[in-house]
């Protein structure tokens, strides 16, 4: 089996451009994603169950469809009543944002629960409220706890951000399809494409391996 | 809980070797080869979906050309990309989806004689002041990628260039249009004029530029070196002659065909 590293040189550039939206993408749609995800599973914890129920129903939402469909939907129907027309890569944050978003509220659930009843019997019997118990006492713990969680979301979303290839923003899997178009060769595009996948989610696992450790004090 | 897997792995084993066994006698009394044919069918009217059939000018054209060589095809809607590559490793035996022949493409794959005459055309909304292939330079413009539309737009306006935006489907394009994201497809003739008569709704306009874009000749695809386009070179010169091409034509498009034209393209 022959490679052409020719072809692979010449897109190169398109494909080293692509890394840095797939990278842009990423990050804004882990950090709209945390900032809305912390409200939404607050939200989830309410106590009074008809409050907390539209939370429940965006997760349910986002969680229970396809990102494939959600980006579709986002791109097509709600960015252009908004903005009055397409964007690919406004259309690209907002779905990864809204659905990872979903899942940080769920590990946040998670991560809250995981504490002990004893540290919020505690605080409530120091005479912390309920908010103040969570934000000194609970929530701090809690992050923790959440670290592995979501850095586990955040390289799932760096994958999950070549879906937005279909509407025609220009990420790396955009520019690997075109270097397949124009040469009707797969193996060299798409190993590329994953190599420079690999690279980026690798070194957001060390990246999170070492806060781990800086964090841990046992 | 062994002497149940065991069993479990027996089943298993029968059912798969008598399901060997059924395919090999019923292919061996099938009198007509059967073929496959891909297509992308998001095309219409040549091909396109209808509740779950795929149907139009080219899949009565490839079952008229099957009758007339003696082959059963099973046809296949594929995205437009992989339609590629399939013929390429020989997954599919051909493909017939307004696939225009090529100088680039003739060297991957081999082509039949032509089978229709086209040519791109510029589809926009009613108030653009678009009138020509060079009012497109510096505007966003959507095509369907590895089409002859995107690389007339790439020899224009050069490759890659970041205002050509592909789409896997040429349906996805025309959404982007109408949606505001981009200010023109380009496309084939029939496709963006059915598109723009079937949804006055959407108020668009075709725009005509024979300068930019050549006449195409579309053909079906085979692999390099396929025993089946001398087959299919015969049998399309047959329905030309014995008036099948003709009655299609007109069933499609309402108007006769220049078949003289396109058996000039034969050398």
């Amino acid at each position: 089996m022959d490679i052409r590293f020719d072809i692979i040189i010449e897109y190169l550039p398109y494909l080293l451009k692509g890394t840095l939206l797939t990278i842009g993408l990423s990050v804004a749609g882990i950090l709209f994603g945390m900032l809305l995800g912390l409200l939404i599973g607050l939200g989830e914890m309410i106590r009074n169950k008809i409050l907390a129920l539209p939370f429940l129903c965006y997760v349910g939402f986002f969680r229970g469809t396809p990102l494939f469909v959600q980006i579709l939907i986002v791109n097509f129907g709600a960015v252009p009543l908004f903005l009055g027309k397409t964007n690919g890569i406004v259309a690209g944050v907002i779905a990864l944002s809204l659905n990872s978003a979903a899942y940080v509220a769920e590990i946040l659930r998670g991560g809250v629960q995981s504490i002990e009843k004893g540290q919020m019997e505690a605080a409530r019997s120091l005479g912390l409220s309920h908010v103040q118990a969570m934000r000194y006492v609970i929530l701090p713990q809690a992050f923790k706890r959440m670290i592995p969680p979501l850095g586990n979301e955040f390289i799932v979303l760096i994958k999950d951000s070549s879906l937005v290839s279909v509407i025609a923003a220009p990420e790396i899997v955009y520019w690997a399809q075109a270097m397949e178009t124009q040469y009707y060769r797969v193996w060299e595009p798409y190993l590329t494409a994953a190599f420079l996948y690999l690279v980026l989610t690798l070194s957001l696992s060390f990246l999170l391996r070492f806060i781990e450790r800086r964090l841990a004090t046992e | 809980m062994k002497k149940f897997a065991a069993s479990v792995l027996a089943l298993i084993l029968v059912l798969a070797l008598s399901a060997c066994g059924l395919s090999k006698t019923s292919s061996g009394t099938e009198t007509k080869k059967t073929i496959k044919v891909d297509t992308n069918a998001a095309y219409a009217p040549f091909e396109y979906m209808d509740k779950g059939q795929i149907i139009g000018f080219d899949v009565d054209v490839m079952n008229a050309l099957a009758k007339e060589s003696g082959y059963r095809v099973q046809l296949k809607n594929i995205g437009w990309d992989p339609l590629f590559v399939e013929v390429k490793n020989k997954s599919a035996d051909m493909a017939i989806s307004s696939i225009t022949i090529t100088k680039e493409r003739a060297q991957t794959y081999d082509f039949s004689v032509p089978y229709f005459l086209s040519t791109n055309e510029i589809l926009v909304p009613e108030k653009s002041d678009i009138k020509s292939a060079a009012d497109l330079k510096g505007k966003t413009v959507a095509v369907q990628s590895g089409t002859t539309a995107q690389e007339v737009l790439e020899g224009l306006f050069g490759k890659n260039n970041k205002n050509i935006k592909k789409f896997k489907q040429n349906t996805t394009a025309i959404m982007d249009l109408v949606e505001g994201g981009s200010d023109a497809v380009v496309a084939d003739n029939t496709v963006v004029e059915e598109y723009a008569k079937n949804n006055p709704d959407k108020k668009l306009k075709v725009i005509k530029d024979t300068k930019a874009f050549p006449a195409e000749y579309y053909g079906l695809m085979f692999p390099k070196g396929s025993k089946l386009k001398a087959d299919f070179d015969k049998a399309i010169n047959k329905i030309y002659d014995n008036g099948t091409y003709t009655k299609i034509y007109k069933k499609w498009f309402k108007t006769e065909p220049d078949i003289q034209k396109l058996k000039a393209q034969q050398k």
